[in-house]
């Protein structure tokens, strides 16, 4: 502790008294009707504004919900003790914001900007409302370049495009968050100066959570520090604990956050996580201020709710900087139910989803992406040429897989065109498998898939599959280093790389032959 | 709370017919000694508000108390408000017509409360301020609070006009806790 002189404190008290008599301070006020549950109805207020923050006794900070005929119902981000009926509620004439820009980057904040991990004040004056309107159309331009999540299943056949909005959605313990994760970590190429040299534009991340255990989240940052993913990514906090308001509004903060990465020309990637959780926490809400209860008693605009969030992702136009905002919301579902009614509105507001399948996740297959059923409705367009290329006929290799599945009993009583359809296709899935927090950069999935798609994988045993992936790359690297520079500079495989490809791929084949 | 719709109602008609009949100013020292005394008897008050008290009895008693003392136009109002069986609301519409009546003719009700008791040429010099202001009349309602340090508070309908030297150590306070005030 710095030590504080009493004569140092008198002369400040003199400077800040000074000047006192001047001062006459103008407010409105209103009085607490009645208070419990974390929301308090004030008479009162009369010109407050909706989503304004007003300031109750002992540093309460609450915002106001509820505009009625003769009273506000306002939520409390506090204590509710500490506020008693009868007692003076201040306005602040601001409406609920959070501080923005690159000074949050390496920070973990609660949904009002205020930090939580002990290191100080953030120091930037920019402030921005949580709530903020979602682009026109005029604003907007159809995504173009790709936000590579490392993950060589997304990246192949569900690809994503930086301002589009992807879902992830499964049940628990299916790896919704490691998917997350390992795309955010997989953001740190994008800060490189090789990435700088090849055009690719940074993408700084917002990692919201919601309603979650607070040991998870800092499991969480400490798995982004460890991998050097935190210097350019900003977690935003509400946990399990905290009073159901900030819950709610914990998903706009992120979205704010990431807006003014967007209008400045640069791009952003936001995970909601999840959703589900912040659906509830409106709920709760809601039915506290007594507004209607609909289906599964969520209110009547929880639809908006998600919308009015998922709608504020967007890649910009060219005049405006061409800036983008990627949202991954997560959400959560019972049992594989994904007719409940959160799932369904989720599902229809995004561009597309991941299915995460707990079947999968406990046969090994992970990530646990049902790729039958998981689709990206705009995302094909920003994949690179090269990826487009081998990652179409890996989709037919699966679907085919998928089709004759069933029959992969029968065993021998197969015919040898069916037999060989099962034999790729169980080496493509083996192949798909990939560990948690090791993203692949997207010249090695490209070849990766390359030799399973060509067959090269066909005459080794499935149990060999990842050695075999893991020594090609490996050797590539090492002895034709040249085709991963074409393929991150070039973007396409034209027919001398694919030759290229192939020849190396033969003669790795015959080294490997030997080890089996 | 939502009895603060049918205060507006009875309240705003009385308003209005009494201006229809050109007798405010009669109506209201009427209202004024109603609310007055209404306050000062809890038994009355109580009375009012008793479901066990016959509408026809709480009428004969309210007449034996007013029938002499006001109008006949607002003892009919009374009349007419236990008729609708809103007695219990008496005391609340007639506060809420006193109020209307500051509104129409642009009085502006002030609480002021001060650590102490102002003189008489202060008091006409915050009325002078005030008036300037707000641009209205101005009635002033005076209170002393200790609690205030030094200064005073107006209080003009939900806005409060500060001046108190307990809001400017709170303001001091917030300044150490935000920091923008460093000891070094």
């Amino acid at each position: 502790m710095a030590e504080v002189r009493p004569d140092e404190i008198s002369a400040i008290l003199r400077k800040q008294l000074s000047g006192f008599e001047s001062e006459v301070d103008i407010y409105d006020v209103g009085t607490v009707l009645q208070i419990g549950d974390g929301i308090a109805r004030v008479y009162g207020l009369s010109k407050v504004m909706a989503t304004e923050l007003v300031e109750f006794p002992n540093d309460v900070i609450g915002m106001v919900l509820n505009l009625d005929e003769d009273s506000v119902g306002c939520v409390l981000f506090g204590e509710s003790s500490l506020v008693k009926e009868g007692d003076t509620v201040k306005r602040t004439k601001r409406v609920a914001s959070i501080p923005v820009g690159k000074e949050l980057l390496g920070r973990v904040v609660n949904p009002l900007g205020k930090p939580i991990d002990g290191k100080g004040a953030v120091n930037t004056d920019k402030f921005l409302p949580i709530e903020r309107k979602a682009l026109g159309v005029i604003q907007r331009q159809p995504v173009k370049e790709p936000v590579q999540t490392g993950i060589a299943a997304i990246d192949a056949m569900i690809p994503i495009g930086r301002g589009q909005r992807e879902l992830i959605i499964g049940d628990r313990q299916t790896g919704k968050t490691a998917v997350a994760i390992d795309a955010i970590i997989n953001q740190k190429y994008t800060h490189t100066e090789e990435a700088k040299s090849l055009g690719i534009k940074p993408v700084y991340c917002v990692y919201v959570a919601i309603g979650q255990k607070s040991s998870t989240v800092a499991q969480v940052v400490a798995k982004l520090q460890e991998h050097g993913a935190m210097e350019f990514t900003t977690v935003v906090v509400a946990s399990a604990w905290e009073p159901a308001p900030l819950q709610y509004i914990a998903p706009y903060s992120g979205a704010t956050l990431g807006e003014y990465f967007r209008d400045n020309g640069m791009h952003s990637l936001v995970i909601y996580d999840d959703l589900s959780k912040q659906a509830a926490a409106y709920r709760e809400l809601s039915l506290l201020l007594r507004r209607p209860p609909g289906r599964e008693a969520y209110p009547g605009d929880v639809f908006y709710l998600h919308s009015r969030l998922l709608e504020r992702a967007s890649k910009l136009s060219d005049d405006l900087g061409g800036g983008s905002l990627t949202a991954l919301p997560i959400i959560e579902t019972q049992q594989g139910d994904v007719s409940a009614y959160i799932p369904t509105n989720v599902i229809s507001i995004t561009d597309g989803q991941i299915y995460l399948e707990s079947s999968l996740f406990n046969s090994g297959v992970r990530p646990a992406i049902n790729v039958g059923i998981s689709v990206s409705r705009v995302g094909g367009n920003a994949q690179i040429k090269a990826m487009k290329k081998v990652a179409g006929s890996l989709k037919l290799d699966l679907a085919q897989y998928r089709e004759l599945e069933a029959f992969a009993k029968f065993g021998s009583d197969l015919d040898q065109s069916t037999l060989k359809t099962l034999n790729k296709g169980a080496r493509l899935v083996e192949l798909l498998k990939q560990d948690q927090y090791a993203p692949i950069p997207v010249e090695r999935q490209i070849v990766s898939i390359f030799l399973g798609t060509k067959g090269y994988m066909d005459s080794i045993p499935v149990a060999d599959v990842k050695r075999f992936e893991k020594e090609a790359l490996e050797f590539f690297e090492v002895k034709h280093k040249d085709i991963f520079e074409t393929l991150r500079k070039e973007k396409d495989i034209s027919k001398q790389l694919d030759e290229k490809i192939s020849n190396a791929a033969n003669e790795f084949l015959k080294v490997f032959k030997k080890t089996v | 709370m939502a009895d603060s719709r049918i205060l507006h109602r009875y309240a705003t008609s009385l308003l209005e017919t009494s201006l229809e009949k050109n007798n405010l100013e009669v109506v209201t020292s009427d209202i004024q000694l109603l609310v007055e005394t209404l306050n000062q008897s809890r038994e009355l008050q109580s009375m009012l508000e008793s479901p066990v008290v016959r509408p026809e009895l709480k009428l004969n008693i309210l007449k034996e108390i007013f029938s002499k003392k006001i109008s006949k136009d607002s003892m009919d109002f009374v009349e007419f408000v236990i008729s609708k069986n809103r007695e219990s609301l008496l005391n609340t519409i007639g506060k809420r017509f006193l109020e209307l009546r500051d509104d129409h003719l642009g009085i502006a009700n002030v609480f002021v409360t001060c650590a102490t008791e102002f003189s008489n040429e202060q008091k006409n010099v915050l009325q002078g301020r005030l008036e300037k202001i707000l641009d209205k009349k101005v009635r002033l309602n005076f209170k002393t609070d200790l609690n205030l340090v030094g200064g005073f508070i107006a209080k003009v309908n939900d806005t409060l006009y500060d001046a108190s030297i307990r809001h400017q150590l709170e303001l001091l306070r917030k300044q150490f806790l935000t920091g923008e005030i460093s000891l070094n």
